[in-house]
């Protein structure tokens, strides 16, 4: 009867976080990794193709490539039309065909940045709708929780009775 | 779980400022590169910037259009319209930037809360199970009570 149920070594939580740590760690910055949230599972696994060019173009527009490509390519579009003596200066000052580029650019800018924060509300809804099933299973934890350790008190309280007939 | 657990100590987390691993991760372990987005996305996005570009504005047309200097950029303001779209043509990509580490630390906190949602399983079904044990011991308890009665009657 009498079984041994000494708790964790103190320490054992420390190691348990270091170990989420650590497995966290190799996921990061890799989104082609395995994932374990369901909604993970969901948003990046089985993304449909549709999704999937939506966050590989956000992607590639918001890094830090393609911002140092764009400046380099600013920079010699302007160098050639105003310092240039080996080729003829296509867009001269003011440059009206490099405003109609980057215009152009930030036209697809913005509906990029709308795919992606849609992507991303898509998966703010999931995950809520995810949190309440995940609440209604830990209420029905917490109840079979509460109907032993109510079993448990009527047995104690009955053994109380026992004592109390064998005292009285 | 229950008391606040010590963050690991060794490389993982030199001179982390944050408590929780996913911030542990996500800030005090950004590279260079995350560090700097982090930064150029803070600065476009305040009330500095808005302010200073429009200080900067007003003045580029008022001595455009004022006789204080030599117009350098006279009505319709052809250079401003380039400077304007050339800070369009950042905003942009550094708003998918910034966009794009939200995105990363959402699912890093995702995937945190997948492991602790694990502990935590395992937590509460080791209270049920000794639990239960107990009420079987409470319940022998009561049996060798009653037999105990039954034999001095």
């Amino acid at each position: 009867m009498a079984q041994d149920t000494s708790e964790a070594p103190p320490g054992i939580e420390s190691a348990r976080s270091a170990d989420i740590l650590h497995r966290l760690r190799r996921k990061h910055r890799d989104p082609e990794a395995d994932h374990k949230h369901p909604v993970n599972v969901t948003h990046y696994e089985t993304a449909s193709l549709g999704e999937r060019l939506a966050d590989q173009l956000s992607a590639a527009m918001g890094s830090w490539p393609f911002i140092i490509v764009q400046s380099c390519l600013l920079v010699v579009w302007v160098y050639l039309n105003v310092w240039a003596v080996f080729i003829a200066h296509w867009d001269a000052y003011p440059f009206i065909l490099l405003n109609l580029v980057l215009s152009f650019q930030a036209t697809y800018a913005g509906p990029i940045v709308l795919l992606a924060g849609n992507r991303q509300s898509q998966k703010d809804r999931i995950t809520l709708e995810h949190a309440a099933d995940e609440s209604d299973k830990g209420e029905v934890q917490i109840n079979r929780i509460l109907v032993e350790i109510r079993k448990n008190t009527a047995l104690t309280l009955q053994i109380l009775n026992e004592l109390e007939a064998e005292n009285a | 779980m229950a008391q606040e657990a010590e963050m690991p100590t060794g490389r993982a987390v030199v001179a982390s400022e944050h408590k929780h691993p996913v911030n542990v991760l996500f800030h005090d372990e950004a590279t260079l590169g995350e560090r700097v987005a982090d930064k150029v996305a803070s600065g476009i996005g305040s009330w500095w910037f808005l302010g200073i570009q429009s200080v900067f504005i007003a003045v580029w047309i008022t001595l455009n259009v004022e006789a204080v200097v030599n117009h350098w950029d006279p009505y319709p303001f052809i250079l401003l319209n380039l400077a304007f779209t050339i800070q369009a043509a950042y905003t942009g990509p550094v708003l998918l930037l910034s966009g794009n580490r939200q995105a990363q630390k959402d699912r890093l906190r995702l995937e945190h809360t997948a492991e602790v949602a694990e502990e935590s399983e395992r937590a509460t079904i080791a209270i049920l199970e000794e639990i239960e044990r107990n009420t079987e011991a409470t319940l022998k308890v009561l049996e060798h009570l009653q037999k105990r009665r039954a034999a001095k009657a």
